[in-house]
């Protein structure tokens, strides 16, 4: 299996690295990679379908219980079934899709075969971490799929709200995962099952897991994203938005839902989620005049119609599920064919716009005929048979609270399917096609026959599996015991006999036909009541409102924090400095010691702080250097006092050194300081000076008097001790430097070289006048919420 | 083994001063560079086998014995920490060499470069808190001269912040020390580790919260970050390259060091650590949104990911402080990655700001993905190494039952994935919609001179590497982790066997 992942990754990498060269065979190339993996699956089904799973154990970070553990069983097989081979046949059509391809399109080719890889992953993981690592890639890829257009800016923004809704998803469901995981103490999907866990964090996990799975089928609140995502080219959007991508969820619904399903909130949720979606989903379909985005409505219908079935933890109504997918997956994608091929010879998608075909359209309308009848449940298709299955399984087997309510929102979301089946067949016969609107469609190009193929492909399966169901009882029987082993699945056929789920069929049916009959009055009804409610915010702009609050959040609070000033800065921090530490030290304030031991100490003292406050206040320059070095010399004598004549030698000279350069380089600035801060600005420089000062005043006797708490001596007197005879020095300081810390002095005088360095690389600059940045870039400016 | 270890500070120091001297000679200066950095990454690759096989190998300076010497240690975080700062240091010499701009005008580059390589070593060798002080002086002061060295009015201002704010960070640095000498009587890391925990709980944790500021500046903790987004992005390009990934990286290993050794687990501020976590991983990635200019998105995202170690620093656990050093380590890489990747785009499109630039996936499809492979791994997006960091970080919260903060963390992750696609799309896709302040270069094929290129390329390599390699490097990071977990093993490596 890891070869197949490993192929998918190798052709779809080889595709993007050749630019454009390959133009549109590259899909001819891409199309391998599916074809291997269906040959692949061919070989395998036999052992596969009679329970016998392939398994492939690959360990990432053990530690972290990061797996990559592959497992294809019965349902794997089935969704091996859509991806590869709708895959296949989606390369296939792209072929005669892109007769003219324009740059980027060969990469489209490339990120298809990448996206594929991941989608295998998806269905392949048993291990849900691997899971998630293919359920990003799918994000991933389907953003550049759906920016690959990237000079349209409508491309560029429903990429954007694809992968942001997704990935959003995708972060909780990992949060969901690992709270899941961590309580379970196991990853693995096949051990999960064997041994449900269950429990609080449980219950919370499972919600989270649930909003990722939610995202990315494109249910109601999250499903906003979908029909932006429909700007993507039809082949695309036939792949990724309808058959696979958007199934995912579906399929980690199906896979968790067996076990979980009584487990908190999970089958409620699910259920209202579904039905929602379901309804919305046919609602909107209703009233498109874009066949993609009609199919793509009918799509997010459907995807909540597979919750309603894959959620409920029952395998009667799963099966039904399983049916479903698989009828789904063929139809819907014909159908997204049948699109593209209009819209490639046609020009337009619009129905207003179309007014039937000639003659050599016939296959293909026959193909969309088929394709939409069995969308809308119509005997003798397969969509026909799932339909029936998931009303029988609700009405005989749904034993849950609310399985009632749930049948009767089924029948409501097949009416609203079947009428916008028909109205899908409507449009393309012509029937909306207005009077002002060009006929160009009468006089289009038929497609040619591999254009067409593919989706004939998908039409004889569509019949073949409604007319003999034999053809996939054992693929639909076997998945539903891969999801939940023991139980005994029914056949599935196409005559059940006369029971509830045909007459709710009947209904279904002869109300769709009415609605089909009655569609303008129905039209203008619906039409003006979403004009009445149009005040309640759809999902979209719910997203749109998200992201421009997100944005203008960031920037407020930026602009607030990051003002751009040095002043403020300061004092934040130094206020920080002073006050964090000084918290736990105020507690253990000891009584103040002996502050003076020499009288000398009182003068000295007084010239140290009335100069550094000098130092403050004065407004010239040379004034203030001045007062600094009085600072530095007070220190001095407090050293000499203290008995440190090193020090203060050392103290001085600096001193002096400092003060003589102060003064020649102030010789070049104006004398004075501009004090251009506002008037609030002092009282807050004195504040926190005084805070600062304060602080490390108190932590200076908090420190030494927990000196008594060390019983160790300093290490200075063994320093002293071992000066003369060991480093053969008899001026400690002196060895301290130049030996015992030996290693301090080099990086000082390191220091200083690099001062150096800089001194004179900034003074060559000063010479050469500061050259004007290219642009300012650091500060001022409004929009990056900075301003000095 | 224990000669090697002073190595990676010496030599570079010593290449240093031969670049000094022999400043005329632009060529000998780049071989010297070149040669005393490669030099100095296989030292620190014996070093890393040494300490993965020992656990600590020690050196003391001048033969003294601790704690009247400095101790040069190296254990696992700090060999880690070393390899990867050597590759980066290396990588991006070659880039700027590549670029020719600062590196070709200022003969102090060279010297200046190496001192700050010096710096880094000996930040992370020391077991000496006052030779820790100096070391960063030495990095700190390389680095003034480095961030100003394009000598454009710009550079020069955001110099002036970035030199203020350090300077008084430098000042409380050493009150500090101070102050603990004065209460302890010693400055040997190792040493104490012994002393402290005789103090009084306060005492501890006053200690801490103040070397948690010191350093919480020097890693851009929230609200000690200001600085940070508004200088790097002004430097030039392989400056802000080497300063993203590796200074504030230098803090927040000084914070695990001093946070895990120096302190016993009662006297650790775990709950501040955390609640600045949050807030740092939020703030800064608010600050990432806002802004419209790659090199200052990137600035701000530098922020919000010292959230994600201090996080898990915070958690004080194996898996916690292990998460920690991996997350720090792969975030080295990405850093100095995507900003080497800024440095080219900003070369071809004549600008960062992302209104200027645009279409590079038609123009340079290279850079593209030389971009998108670290980016999706900032995102933290699977397979790549920086979601392995992420899980881990989000693993080690789940074992804490920290959800609160793994929600947070996720929240901001997302907000990652979305500021990186902002410079996808606004640098790659689309068309630019203003004319670009600079002038664009033509990059040819390859998108950049191949030296720039080619480096940025090698440390794309080392970032897959890391994904590839993720099972050996966690394990690595948690026998790390139980190490700085256990300070005594520590202390006996530097004090020797006590009764």
């Amino acid at each position: 299996m890891f070869v197949l992942l490993a192929l998918h990754l190798l052709i779809g990498v080889g595709i993007v690295a050749s630019g454009d060269r390959l133009g549109r065979r590259a899909f001819a190339v891409a199309a391998l990679a599916p074809l291997a993996t269906v040959v692949w699956a061919i070989t395998q089904a036999d052992a596969v379908l009679d329970g016998r799973p392939v398994v492939v154990e690959v360990t990432w970070v053990e530690q972290l219980g990061l797996g990559l553990d592959l497992r294809l069983d019965a349902f794997g097989l089935a969704m091996v079934a859509l991806v590869s081979g709708i895959g296949f046949l989606v390369c296939v059509y792209a072929v005669g899709y892109f007769s003219h391809p324009k740059q980027g399109t060969a990469r489209l080719a490339g990120l298809m075969t990448l996206f594929a890889g991941a989608m295998l992953g998806v269905v392949m993981a048993d291990h849900l971490l691997a899971l998630f690592v293919a359920w990003e890639l799918t994000s991933v890829t389907s953003y550049l799929l759906i920016g690959n257009d990237d000079r349209s800016p409508r491309a560029r923004a429903a990429a954007l709200q694809a992968i942001l809704i997704t990935g959003t998803g995708g972060l909780v469901m990992l949060v969901g995962i690992i709270a899941v995981g961590h309580t379970a103490g196991t990853y693995r999907i096949s051990e999960l099952l064997a041994d449900p866990p269950s429990g609080g964090v449980i219950s919370g996990g499972l919600v989270c897991i649930l909003i990722g799975a939610f995202t990315k089928s494109a249910q109601a609140p999250f499903g906003s994203w979908l029909p932006g995502a429909m700007v993507a080219p039809t082949p695309i959007s036939a792949y990724l938005h309808s058959a696979t991508m958007v199934k995912a969820g579906v399929y980690l619904v199906a896979r968790l839902s067996p076990i979980f399903a009584t487990t908190g909130n999970w089958r409620l949720l699910v259920l209202v989620v579904g039905a929602t979606t379901m309804i919305i989903g046919g609602l909107r379909a209703l009233r498109q005049y874009d066949l993609k985005l009609l199919l793509a409505y009918g799509t997010v219908s459907q995807l909540g119609f597979l919750m309603l079935l894959f959620g409920t933890g029952q395998y009667q109504i799963a099966q039904a599920g399983v049916a479903l997918l698989l009828a789904h997956g063929a139809f819907k994608a014909a159908l997204f064919m049948v699109v593209g091929m209009v819209d490639h010879e046609v020009g337009t998608r619009d129905i207003r716009e179309l007014h039937g075909f000639g003659s050599a359209w016939s296959p293909t309308l026959v193909v969309g005929v088929l394709g939409a009848a069995s969308m809308a449940g119509l005997p003798p298709l397969f969509g026909f048979i799932a339909k029936e299955k998931a009303l029988d399984g609700y009405v005989e087997h749904g034993d849950f609270i609310g399985s009632g309510a749930i049948v009767i929102v089924i029948v409501i979301g097949s009416i609203l399917t079947f009428a916008y089946s028909a109205r899908f067949v409507l449009g393309l016969f012509g029937v909306f096609g207005t009077d002002d609107a060009d006929p160009r469609s009468r006089a289009a190009h038929a497609p040619s026959v591999l254009f067409l193929a593919p989706a004939a492909v998908l039409t004889v399966s569509t019949v073949a599996a409604g007319l003999a169901p034999v053809l996939v009882d054992r693929l639909v029987r076997a998945s539903t015991l891969a999801l939940q082993p023991g139980v005994t699945p029914s056949p599935v056929e196409l005559w059940a006999g006369f029971n509830t789920a045909l007459v709710l069929s009947l209904i279904v049916i002869s109300t769709g036909l009415v609605l089909t009959a009655y569609r303008v009055p129905l039209g203008r009804l619906q039409r003006r009541a979403s004009d009445a409610i149009s005040w309640i915010p759809s999902a979209e702009q719910g997203f749109l409102a998200c992201l421009r609050g997100m944005t203008d959040g960031s920037k407020r609070v930026t602009a607030l924090v990051q003002n751009g000033s040095l002043p403020i800065y300061l004092a934040v921090i130094v206020t920080v400095a002073a006050v964090a530490p000084l918290i736990p030290a105020v507690s253990v304030f000891p009584s103040l010691p002996k502050l003076i031991d020499a009288p000398i100490q009182i003068p000295l003292g007084i010239l140290v702080v009335v100069a550094a406050l000098g130092a403050a206040v004065v407004r010239r320059r040379i004034a203030a250097a001045l007062m600094l070095g009085a600072v530095g010399y007070g220190m001095a004598g407090l050293f000499i006092v203290q008995g440190a004549p090193d020090l203060a030698l050392t103290q001085l000279v600096i001193e002096t050194l400092a003060t003589v350069l102060f003064v020649l380089v102030l010789r070049f600035l104006p004398t004075k300081w501009a004090d251009r801060s506002p008037a609030i600005a002092r009282p807050i420089r004195i504040g926190v000076s005084t805070l600062a000062g304060v602080s490390v005043f108190v932590m200076a006797l908090v420190s030494s008097a927990a000196r008594d708490d060390v019983a160790a001596p300093n290490i200075s007197e063994e320093m002293i001790a071992r000066s003369a005879p060991d480093a053969k020095g008899n001026n400690v300081v002196n060895v301290i430097l130049v030996d015992f810390r030996g290693l301090d002095t080099l990086g000082e005088i390191t220091v200083l070289l690099v001062a150096a360095v800089g001194a004179v690389a900034l003074a060559r600059t000063g010479r050469r006048r500061l050259i004007p940045g290219r642009r300012e870039q650091g500060h001022a400016r409004p929009d990056q919420g900075a301003g000095s | 083994m224990s000669q090697l270890v002073p190595l990676p500070i010496v030599l570079p120091l010593l290449g240093a001063a031969l670049s000094v001297v022999f400043g005329r000679w632009h060529g000998f200066q780049r071989l010297v560079g070149v040669v005393c950095l490669s030099t100095s990454l296989v030292i620190s690759i014996v070093l890393l086998v040494a300490a993965d096989d020992t656990g600590f190998v020690v050196a003391q300076g001048g033969g003294w014995p601790a704690p009247i010497g400095i101790s040069l240690v190296v254990d696992r975080l700090s060999a880690i920490m070393l390899v990867v700062s050597a590759i980066m240091l290396l990588a991006v010499l070659v880039y700027a060499i590549g670029q020719g701009e600062v590196e070709r005008v200022h003969a102090g580059f060279h010297p200046t470069y190496l001192v700050l390589a010096a710096g880094v070593a000996a930040s992370l060798l020391t077991g000496d808190l006052f030779n820790l002080f100096v070391s960063f002086e030495m990095m700190l002061a390389a680095s003034y001269v480095l961030i100003t060295m394009g000598g454009r009015a710009a550079q020069v201002r955001s110099g002036m912040t970035y030199v203020v704010i350090s300077l008084v960070a430098s000042t409380f640095f050493i009150i500090v020390l101070a102050l603990i000498y004065s209460a302890t009587g010693t400055i040997n890391l190792a040493d104490l580790s012994e002393r402290i925990p005789e103090l009084s709980g306060e005492v501890q944790l006053m200690f801490a919260i103040a070397l948690l500021v010191v350093f919480g500046i020097k890693a851009g903790l929230f609200p000690l970050f200001f600085w940070l987004p508004d200088s790097y992005p002004t430097a030039p390009a392989p400056v802000t390259a080497i300063f993203a990934g590796l200074l504030t990286k230098v803090g927040v290993y000084a914070i695990i060091r001093t946070q895990t050794l120096m302190f016993p687990i009662d006297a650790r501020p775990a709950t501040l650590i955390l609640v600045v976590a949050a807030l740092t991983m939020t703030v800064g990635v608010f600050g990432a949104i806002a802004q419209d200019d790659v090199k200052r998105i990137l600035s701000f995202h530098i922020v919000s990911q010292i959230g994600y170690m201090i996080f898990a620093l915070g958690l004080f656990t194996v898996a916690g402080v292990a998460a920690a050093v991996f997350y720090t380590f792969n975030n080295i890489i990405l850093k100095t990655n995507l900003l080497l990747v800024a440095g080219l785009v900003e070369r071809r499109g004549g600008s960062s700001r992302l209104s200027e630039v645009g279409g590079m996936v038609r123009t340079a499809p290279l850079l593209g993905l030389l971009f998108a492979l670290p980016a999706l791994s900032l995102a933290g997006l699977p397979p790549f190494g920086g979601f392995v960091a992420k899980f881990a970080v989000f693993d080690a919260g789940a074992w804490s039952e920290q959800w609160v903060l793994v929600g947070v963390a996720a929240f901001v992750s997302l907000l990652t994935m979305y500021s990186m696609t902002k410079i996808w799309a606004g640098a790659f896709w689309g068309e630019r919609e203003e004319e670009p302040s600079g002038r664009p270069e033509p990059g040819g094929r390859l998108g950049g001179p191949v030296l720039m290129v080619g480096s940025t390329a090698a440390v794309v390599l080392v970032g897959l590497a890391v994904m590839i390699w993720a099972a050996p490097l966690y394990a690595f990071t948690e026998r790390a982790a139980v190490d700085l977990l256990d300070p005594s093993r520590y202390v006996e490596a530097v004090l020797g066997e006590r009764p």
